[in-house]
Formats: structure tokens, C-alpha cells, sequence
């Protein structure tokens, strides 16, 4: 993948015009809450010949974050940019294996030096590196080589951004986020299981466009995507509001479209664009399918409890233990307001009553 | 002498329960009630902040009831309450508290802030540490009848005078009247007219009343100076009378305290329910307007307005009664800014007008009525309570404001129409 073909005959082969080109430009500026003016801008960075080369190493992952990226349906104008024109190395769109893979990336780095994006899916295991290596090296080892000379790393997805399945108790791997071995360079995380196609590329072409990362929140996540939480971009939000909630799969609010709150949705704490930007080209997304949303773009959201557990209700503690602490709790008010109330008795017996004589002002 | 330190705070124990648990528990600090007191807004001095009044009742239930506390009490981590806090906070909880209950009601957690100073009241007393001139108030009422020594011989002679200026005859302990009025001592001494007034209304509904020899007064010093005992006394003074004249009712007249003590407090301190009804004048009058029983004609064309009593508007709930009888009367009534619920206090409610140290203070905080009046400038000011109306004209006088203050029972009279329809 040495040879980068220009982008705009590259699409005309594939059935895009320079039209719809110029289209997705502008929806992606808006994505990313830039203004309308930049769209130009980003068109044009992406149309350049010559653009910072995007390496994509992956971990301990489930190619799950690619395959949102390619679409098997349809090759998609995300995938044709990504992958067609900027894309030096990934393991799975690779045609090249082996020592050339691996030349193709030592290259890229070579010639790009300290200017090339590291993309990343999948966490790296520090517990026993065995448990995933490429050619006998350890995720770490590649990493760290890959990384040194990179501009920024974007971590795709949530077991990069934080640990994901991987990390889930009992993390028998020793699985761990990208952003907690990289220290020297900027990392923006992407998490979701998997990240939405267009976070990926409104990143990538942010970073293209400007020579800088976007904005991004105390998480390393871009603002403009994970600035507000599924519940209040929520369509079915005005049901919460009213009360309306579906209580089964298959009852009448369910039928309806009522919110799915009390089936145990997410939405309220997870930060993420499901409900605005949408999957599938904007089709629908799970809350809009009826499931509920599981979270899965929040950090260590595999192991929040039950999917299906509404937020309100607690979890976490043993149900033995915690009926043992509500318990002791009751104990101990109960036992707390007999004793108040002993006290109260006994200063109603002990106090003398206020007589006449009491009140005589004495000369 | 049974008051002392150990039986102040016997009774301060006796008064915790759980609203004062539950309030003192969910007090934010937001010092909302601090903008609600006119002590507070009328000197900016924070030490009359409602809930710093508190302070004394607060540090023994902390210390005492709360598990913390008692931790912290017994690590000696808390000083006991002791005879100089109560000393220092009995001007705090007697001379600038008028039990308004502008901060209960402004209290953005619902806590009833004036219901608990009238508990630590009731410590105070037991300790020894009241106004004097309550306690002299207290001495009178329970030797005698009135707090200001009114005797049975005086009322005889006032409800005979005003019988014969009206034409109406008034007769006392007739058993079997539908209503046994009380009277409080500031209308028997200042506004008498009020009797005859009585007479009139109760003529034109149709209804009988009578006033007892043996319980002629409505007001109750016992609320006020914060002893139960005291007031639980006065109460059942007025429903051992109610029995004995078999009455259908018991009528409070125009007084604050009298309806808060009789109306609501009675029960609870005579331990029984009542077997009577209560009713305040304000109430029974427009009971008797929506019967059509009162029928008037004319009406004052000057420009009045009503000062809602705090026992009776904000905290009794009569403000549409006092407003649907006022439009009866007048024909140009103008409110004032903050009327009704949210109304200021005259200054002289809670004992205040009857402790005399308090004097200079209560004519300080007449600054938001003051304000209110000469906003709307007002040509009568028509109120339902004769404590209101002594000390509104008492500050007046003094800020030299020409204002009559009348009483809404006697504007009605007033306008009565004579033959009965």
C-alpha cells in the first residue's frame, strides 16, 4: 500500500461522485461542530495527494471496531478514505503478510516520522503477554516501537480506551487502556463497542485538516461527539419526562415506544452520539430498535451490573450483604429511636411543670 | 421553685421529636430564612437569622439524639447547654421573634422554624429565663382572668355599656346559645365598640351568643411565653365553659395568638380533641355572607387596604375570607406589595408587644410595613386582629403617619343593613 492513488478518482470508481464528496465534507464538519466555513478546508485535506500516513495496530480486540468501520454491505466513503488513501498498515485490510506487512509499517513510520497517526483497537495485556503477540512480539513491545515516533494515537473503541472486555473482572490477561501506557503523546479516545464510523474519521480528518486533535473531555473523548449523554438527545426523552415507560419487552409501552428506562437503558450516563449521528448511515439506532442502550462507550460498562437492571437500582454489593447492611441499618435506627424516645419520656417525667409561683417576678 | 437549669432542659428534651429531628436533619444552610425575618432585614444583623435563634435547641438534640453527637458528647467533643447560653439567647428568642412564620414558610425544605422556637420557649421558661413582663402577663392570667388584669366586675360594666350604645341587650353565661364569644382584653380596654359591633352581626344572622364570666378572654399568654402548662390551663378554662353553657361553638375574636393557641394548639395541650367547633370571627362572618345572612349597604369610599395578621393569614389560612368580607365594605380597596401569605408582621406579635424591653426593636422592624404603606398610600388600614391594630397604631403614632387603623368587624357592622332580610 506504498501507493496512494488520488481520492477523487478513486470514489469516481466506486460509484461516488465529487458531489457527494463534497457532501459528506460538509456533514462531517458539522459532526464535528466546526463551522460551515471549514467544510472547504476539510475537503480539501482530504484531497491532498500527499496526507500524514494512519497506521492501525490491533490488540486484544474482536475486529468488531473495523468491521463498523468497513460496513460488509457496501464500501463506504469512511472506509474508501481511510483505507484506499491513508492506510499504511492494518492487519486485516492488509493485502501484504508477514515480513512485507511488517516493512510496510517500519517504512511508513520511516518516512513520516513524527508525523504519522497510530490508530489502535484492542487492549494490551500486561498481565501474561502471551496471551497475544504478532510474530512472537509482545502488543507492548510493537506498541511502544510504533508509537515512538507517531504524532498523536487515537484509541479505537472501548477495550482500547479502557480496557473493554478484556478488562472485565477478572481480567485474567492483565488487560489495560492504551491511554494508561502512552504518557509522551496525546491520546484521544473513541470508546464504544464499537465507536461509531464517523467519530473515527471526523478525528482522523480533524487531525488532517488542522494538524491537531479536537477538543476533547477529562475522558480523552472529543467533545463534539461525547459531549452530551444518549438520554438527552434521546427521541423517546419526552416519555421519561411524562413518566412513560415501557416495563416488559412486550407490553403496550414497548409497542408504543415509551422509554426504555425501567428495561435498564444506559442512556442517562453513557456520552456518546448513538442517538443524534445514528448507525447504519444514520438509520437507527438500539433504543430506536427498542433495546435498551447498554453503555457500552463508558468506561468498565461490562461489569455495571446487569444490562437489564434499571439505573435506579442499586447493585454491585453482594444481595446478601447488602440486605444484611439494610438490615443493621434498621437496627440500628430502630434502636437509636427507641432510645430517643426512652430519653424524651424520661425528661417528660423529670421535668417539674411551670406554677404560678414559678412566675412571680421576685422584687 | 421548681425552674432551673436540669428542668429547662428536661423540657426542651420533651419538646425533640421527629419533625424536630427531621428538620434540623435537612437544614441546607442556605440562610433563606434570614431574608424572610424582619429582625434580620430591617437591622442586617445575622445573630437574628431564624435559625440561629435555634442554636441552644439544635446543640442538645445534636449532642444528645443524633448517634454522632452523642460520640462526639462523650469523646467531650460538644459543650453542654449551660445557664449563660440560655441567658444570652433568651433576648434572641423573646425579643426579636414575633412566631410571624414568614422564615417556616420560606424555608425551601419545609422546615417549620416557627413551630421549634416555640418549643425552645418552652425550655426557656422552665429554666427561669422568660421576659419579665410575660411573666408578669402569665401571673395575671392565672390569678385572675385577662393578662392585663381586665377584671369580671370591668367586663360586666363594659358589656353593658356597649349593649346599651348599640341597642342590642348582651347576655352573659346564658346557657344554650349558639356561640360563646371571647374576647381579648386589648378590645375589651381599647376598642370596646367591637361588642356592640358582635351584637349587631350576630343579631342580623340569626345567631345566639354569649360571653362566660369565668372565660371571657381569648388571648393565651401560656403560647406566647412558651409554657404548655400555663397554656393548657387558659384552653381548658374556654372548653370548660363551652360545657357548661352548652354551646354548639366557641368563637375567637379578632386576635392573632388567641386563634393560633385556641384552634389550633388546644387540642394538643389539653390533651383531647374538641367536642366543640372553633372558629375564628373573620371565619364565621363570611360563613354567614356566603349564607346570605349578611346583607349590606354602602360602602367606605376611601382608599383602604388589610394588613393580613400572620396567626391569621399566613398561618391560619383566613387571607380569602378577610378579602371577600373586605369587598363587602369597601369600595376602593387597594393591596399592598407582599400581601396575603408573605405579609409582614406588625412587630408586636409572639409576646413582643408585651415585653416592654423590646420596645425600641419592635419600632425598628415596622420598616417593611412602613414601606408597604407608603407604596400604596393607603387612606385606612383595616386589619383583623386587635394586638395588630394596637401596635400598628402605636408605630404610626410614632413615624407620625396619618393612618386610622379600624377593624374589619366593626367595618362591617358598620355598613350592616339594619332590618334583617
Amino acid at each position: 500500500m506504498s501507493t496512494k492513488p488520488a481520492l477523487l478518482p478513486l470514489l469516481d470508481s466506486h460509484g461516488i461522485s465529487r458531489r457527494d464528496f463534497t457532501k459528506y465534507c460538509t456533514g462531517l464538519t458539522a459532526a464535528m461542530a466546526l463551522a460551515p466555513a471549514m467544510a472547504p478546508r476539510v475537503a480539501e485535506a482530504l484531497e491532498r495527494a500527499r496526507r500524514p500516513s494512519v497506521i492501525w495496530l490491533s490488540f486484544q480486540e474482536c475486529t468488531g471496531c473495523t468491521e463498523s468501520l468497513t460496513r460488509a454491505d457496501a464500501p463506504s466513503l469512511e472506509q474508501l478514505i481511510l483505507s484506499a488513501v491513508s492506510l499504511d498498515y492494518h492487519h486485516t485490510l492488509q493485502a501484504a503478510a508477514g515480513h512485507g506487512a511488517e516493512t510496510a509499517r517500519l517504512k511508513a513510520m520511516a518516512e513520516n516520522a513524527g508525523q504519522y497517526l497510530v490508530l489502535v483497537d484492542g487492549s494490551v495485556p500486561l498481565g501474561d503477554p502471551g496471551y497475544s503477540t504478532i510474530a512472537g512480539r509482545s502488543n507492548l513491545d510493537i506498541l511502544h516501537e510504533t508509537v515512538a515516533g507517531a504524532a498523536a494515537v487515537v484509541a479505537i473503541g472501548s477495550c482500547a480506551a479502557f480496557g473493554g472486555l478484556p478488562a472485565a473482572a477478572p481480567n485474567p490477561t492483565g488487560a489495560v487502556s492504551i491511554g494508561s501506557l502512552i504518557t509522551d503523546k496525546p491520546v484521544v479516545n473513541l470508546p464504544g463497542c464499537p465507536p461509531i464510523p464517523v467519530v473515527m474519521t471526523a478525528v482522523i480528518a480533524h487531525f488532517l485538516t488542522f494538524g491537531r486533535l479536537p477538543e476533547l473531555d477529562s475522558l480523552g473523548r472529543p467533545r463534539a461527539f461525547y459531549g452530551d449523554t444518549i438520554h438527552d438527545r434521546c427521541y423517546r426523552r419526552a416519555f421519561y419526562d411524562k413518566g412513560l415507560f415501557a416495563k416488559s419487552f412486550d407490553d403496550e409501552g414497548a409497542r408504543k415506544g415509551w422509554c426504555l428506562f425501567e428495561l435498564g437503558c444506559k442512556g442517562p450516563t453513557t456520552y456518546n452520539a448513538c442517538a443524534t449521528v445514528k448507525w447504519n448511515g444514520g438509520v437507527s439506532f438500539p433504543i430506536q430498535s427498542g433495546h435498551p442502550c447498554l453503555g457500552c462507550s463508558q468506561p468498565d460498562f461490562w461489569d455495571a451490573g446487569s444490562f437489564y437492571r434499571p439505573l435506579s437500582q442499586p447493585w454491585g454489593a453482594d444481595g446478601h450483604l447488602a440486605a444484611n447492611a439494610v438490615a443493621a441499618g434498621i437496627g440500628i435506627g430502630v434502636a437509636a429511636g427507641m432510645a430517643a424516645i426512652e430519653a424524651k419520656k424520661r425528661a417528660a417525667a423529670e421535668r417539674q411543670p411551670v406554677t404560678l409561683a414559678d412566675l412571680e417576678v421576685k422584687p | 421553685m421548681t425552674l432551673s437549669l436540669g428542668n429547662g432542659l428536661a423540657a426542651l428534651r420533651e419538646q425533640i421529636d421527629a419533625p424536630v429531628a427531621a428538620f434540623f436533619s435537612s437544614c441546607v444552610h442556605c440562610g433563606l430564612c434570614a431574608e424572610a425575618c424582619l429582625f434580620y432585614t430591617e437591622t442586617g444583623d445575622p445573630h437574628y437569622a431564624p435559625i440561629r435563634k435555634l442554636e441552644p435547641l439544635r446543640r442538645l438534640w445534636s449532642r444528645e439524639f443524633t448517634l454522632f453527637g452523642r460520640i462526639g458528647a462523650a469523646l467531650g467533643l460538644s459543650r453542654p447547654l449551660t445557664e449563660a447560653d440560655l441567658a444570652e439567647w433568651e433576648v434572641l428568642v423573646y425579643d426579636s421573634c414575633t412566631l410571624c412564620g414568614r422564615c417556616s414558610l420560606a424555608c425551601p425544605v419545609g422546615n417549620d422554624l416557627t413551630a421549634m422556637i416555640r418549643k425552645l420557649r418552652e425550655g426557656m421558661t422552665a429554666a427561669g429565663y422568660a421576659p419579665e413582663g410575660l411573666k408578669k402577663a402569665a401571673v395575671r392570667a392565672l390569678t385572675g382572668i385577662s393578662p392585663v388584669g381586665v377584671g369580671e366586675h370591668s367586663v360586666r360594666k363594659l358589656v353593658e355599656a356597649q349593649a346599651a350604645a348599640c341597642g342590642i341587650p348582651i347576655e352573659m353565661d346564658k346557657e344554650g346559645a349558639d356561640w360563646l364569644v371571647t374576647i381579648s382584653s386589648i378590645e375589651f380596654i381599647a376598642f370596646p365598640e367591637v361588642l356592640g359591633a358582635l351584637a349587631k352581626l350576630f343579631k342580623a344572622a340569626g345567631a345566639t351568643w354569649t360571653i362566660a364570666s369565668d372565660a371571657y378572654e381569648a388571648t393565651n399568654i401560656g403560647v406566647q411565653i412558651g409554657s404548655r402548662d400555663v397554656a393548657g390551663t387558659l384552653v381548658q378554662r374556654i372548653v370548660d365553659a363551652a360545657h357548661r353553657l352548652k354551646v354548639k361553638g366557641v368563637v375567637t375574636p379578632e386576635c392573632g395568638h388567641a386563634y393560633q393557641a385556641l384552634r389550633w394548639e388546644g387540642p394538643n395541650l389539653i390533651g383531647a380533641a374538641y367536642d366543640v367547633e372553633v372558629i375564628h370571627i373573620i371565619d364565621l362572618l363570611d360563613r354567614w355572607r356566603a349564607a346570605g345572612k349578611l346583607k349590606t349597604s354602602g360602602k367606605d369610599t376611601s382608599r383602604l387596604t388589610y394588613h393580613d395578621p400572620c396567626q391569621i393569614s399566613r398561618r391560619g389560612g383566613l387571607e380569602p375570607q378577610a378579602r371577600r368580607l373586605m369587598a363587602m365594605v369597601a369600595a376602593d380597596f387597594v393591596e399592598t406589595a407582599d400581601a396575603g401569605p408573605w405579609n409582614w408582621c406588625c412587630g408586636g406579635g409572639g409576646g413582643l408587644s408585651a415585653n416592654h424591653r423590646a420596645k425600641d426593636l419592635r419600632l425598628t422592624v415596622f420598616g417593611p410595613k412602613k414601606r408597604q404603606l407608603e407604596a400604596v398610600k393607603p387612606e385606612g388600614l383595616v386589619t383583623a386582629c386587635s394586638n395588630c391594630r394596637n401596635i400598628l397604631e402605636e408605630a404610626l403614632q410614632h413615624y407620625d403617619m396619618d393612618l386610622p387603623v379600624l377593624g374589619l368587624v366593626e367595618m362591617l357592622a358598620e355598613y350592616l343593613d339594619e332590618e334583617p332580610s
